[in-house]
């Protein structure tokens, strides 16, 4: 070995420790910010729950996770299953699901119609649709529940255009919750879909259409395919957050039409169920990661490579 | 669509009809009248931004002519959409679908037209055949070389065998030497399928290779039609004289027409027979074209038609060009051969004579 080798080994060794040294804030962040109160949450869920709420330390206890699914009758003290929370649990992935549909389905054109302006305008158009989000998540529900509450500007205008005669119950229903919740996530899924859409090589469209391709065929078997990224990263960005939402259907559902926030919420809170909001709160994020390998196995089969 | 029209082997022939092409207020195309026969390799040659990619776009149905007819054996097919044309585009940069293999990219045209299963196989792999990519059918085309994605290109376009192929520069991203090979291999295949091929390049060499039959375009109109011999031989007008290969212009006068030859005296004084543009009625001052390989220099005699002094000698491995200045002051090229290992015979300074024979000078349309 020679001197050049040498040092080119030394300037390396020197190199990966000036790196860990320069990673160690942001390690630091990561442990006391999303291990350690993960951890936390995995400990309070095997505890006894406490009378006033709280957990009784050093007591282990395995009912904060029976009680997820399972209920003990008041009488006979045998285990059935904990129909509420399997209906909450349930309503909170289907509207999730259909969340990520609708926003889907409003989301591609309106993507696809800004990635084919001139670029100057993108920008404007990329610019109009993130301004929701300067505007406070509570104060955006509330609006929209002006619009679809029973007086509502909705109602007023279905009447008025002589669609309905009586006004349309939506507040306290799963179908607030879905508009809300649509409303508030659908940049999510403009965005990544728009940056998908935008690298698509339009020359590709046209080769399709040379060859045959009906407008349909087209968008099918060329543009889906190749925006497939953007597709899969809005679903994950929308979905997830309407799996755990709070807000909107705390304000949209009202307490018939909780979802898993809600669920979560009052343990801690009138429930005084610890254990069992922690127990919840991590079966939250096991539905989280199931969904979260379904998509990105879906997303690399087949995927060769255009990012 | 009509199954049966898009499986016919014919070349079909493309008529256009007094086109015009705006582009807001820019003219891309103006007033182009064009047929282009059947089963004929036909080259549409001009520099960049001459209008020749917009015109190929408007016989794909990419761009509709804001004015004007495209037919397609006589049948005006100008608002159709692309996927309504029996025709197939090989793009400048391939546009291969990157998320399908070598065979799905070849099989892609015949099944958007509702061709089975079996029969897109037993196509692709004739097509593979055809192209020398057997047995590449499973890659994905991001693994194959530029030249082999060419090919696959190539495929994917004749596949659900069109009337017209239209080419749009697709060897300009080739290296020099796979680009003569794929001259002669596209030859090849346009004599093989009998489609008619509509080739689109700025390079006037790659065009003089292939052709049957060229089209030189400048802003937005087509200057001269004809096969390369026409172009080169005898160009039109000054564009497509200077376009096309190297060439020297000359001053001269008309001394008398009849039929199809004129004499003209050049400014030596020396009357020489020269042909012109059959549209053309030559009178009075004209300019002509003598090409450098065309003239030869000797010792000044009484028989040269010009007269000068070299005053640059190029030596080019096949060829020498001598650059001489004529007594008028304009500058006159004569490429010579070097049949011979060694010295042309002339250097710098020599005092020359220059003859050509009866058949190589052309008037230019003004």
């Amino acid at each position: 070995m020679n001197g050049a080798q040498q040092a080119a080994l030394a300037a390396r060794k020197k190199d990966t420790r000036s790196r860990w040294l320069l990673s160690t804030p942001a390690l630091l962040i990561i442990f006391f910010a999303a291990v350690g109160p993960l951890l936390v949450m995995l400990l309070y869920s095997f505890m006894a729950k406490g009378d006033y709420g709280d957990v009784r330390f050093g007591e282990f206890s395995l009912e904060g996770w029976t009680s997820v699914l399972f209920q003990r009758d008041i009488f006979d003290d045998t285990l059935g299953f904990a129909d509420a929370h399997l209906s909450i649990i349930w309503r909170s992935i289907q509207l999730s699901f259909f969340t990520t549909i609708l926003t889907l389905i409003l989301g591609f054109p309106t993507a696809y119609f800004i990635a084919t302006r001139p670029p100057h305008t993108r920008e404007i158009w990329v610019f109009l649709v993130t301004i929701p989000f300067w505007t406070n998540l509570l104060i955006r529900t509330f609006a929209m529940q002006q619009v679809i509450r029973h007086e509502g500007m909705l109602n007023n205008a279905l009447i008025w255009l002589g669609i309905i005669k009586q006004p349309l119950q939506i507040m306290y229903t799963d179908t607030a919750n879905l508009l809300g919740m649509t409303y508030v996530y659908l940049p999510l899924m403009v965005l990544p879909l728009y940056a998908s859409i935008e690298k698509l090589d339009f020359r590709l469209v046209e080769a399709g259409y040379d060859l045959y391709a009906t407008r349909f065929q087209v968008l099918r078997r060329v543009v889906i395919p190749l925006v497939k990224p953007g597709l899969i990263a809005g679903s994950i960005l929308v979905f997830i957050p309407s799996l755990g939402a709070y807000v909107i259907p705390r304000v949209l559902g009202g307490g018939k039409n909780m979802m898993l926030g809600n669920l979560i919420e009052m343990q801690f809170g009138s429930g005084r169920n610890w254990p069992l909001g922690a127990a919840m709160s991590i079966t939250l994020m096991a539905l989280v990661m199931v969904a979260l390998i379904f998509y990105v196995r879906n997303a690399s089969r087949g995927g060769t490579g255009h990012a | 669509m009509d199954q049966t029209q898009v499986k016919s082997a014919n070349g079909g022939a493309i008529g256009m009809r007094a086109i015009q092409k705006w582009f807001g207020t820019f003219q891309a195309v103006n007033d182009v009248t064009l047929d282009i026969r059947s089963n004929e390799f036909f080259t549409l040659l001009g520099p960049s931004g001459c209008g020749k990619t917009t015109l190929l776009r408007m016989i794909a149905g990419f761009e509709l002519p804001t004015e004007g007819q495209v037919l397609l054996d006589g049948k005006d097919i100008s608002s159709l959409r692309p996927n309504q044309r029996p025709v197939n585009t090989v793009f400048q940069n391939y546009a291969l679908f990157p998320h399908l293999t070598v065979a799905e990219n070849i099989g892609f045209g015949l099944k958007m037209l509702g061709t089975p299963k079996s029969k897109i196989d037993g196509v692709v792999k004739e097509m593979l055949k055809l192209v020398h990519l057997e047995g590449r059918g499973d890659n994905a085309v991001t693994q194959l070389s530029g030249g082999q994605q060419q090919r696959v290109a190539l495929a994917r376009a004749l596949a659900p065998q069109p009337k017209v192929l239209l080419l749009d520069e697709p060897l300009s991203a080739l290296d020099l030497k796979l680009r003569k090979s794929m001259q002669m291999e596209l030859k090849r295949l346009q004599l093989e399928t009998g489609i008619t091929f509509v080739f689109v390049t700025h390079d006037q060499e790659e065009a003089l290779t292939m052709s049957d039959r060229i089209a030189v375009m400048s802003t937005g109109t087509v200057r001269q039609v004809g096969t390369p011999w026409d172009i080169y031989d005898r160009p039109a007008e000054r564009f497509v004289a200077d376009f096309i290969g190297e060439t020297n212009f000359l001053e001269a006068d008309v001394v008398s027409v009849s039929g199809n030859k004129a004499r003209v005296r050049l400014s030596s004084g020396a009357e020489i027979p020269a042909t012109f543009p059959t549209d053309l009625t030559p009178s009075g001052k004209v300019t002509i074209v003598v090409r450098p390989e065309h003239a030869q220099v000797s010792a000044p005699s009484p028989a040269s038609l010009l007269q000068g002094v070299i005053h640059e000698v190029v030596y080019l491995g096949t060829d020498t060009h001598l650059h001489i200045r004529l007594d008028d002051g304009t500058t006159f090229m004569v490429r010579q051969q070097n049949a011979r290992s060694g010295h042309s015979g002339f250097s710098k300074d020599d005092t020359v004579g220059i003859g050509f024979s009866d058949d190589v000078a052309q008037i230019l349309r003004d």
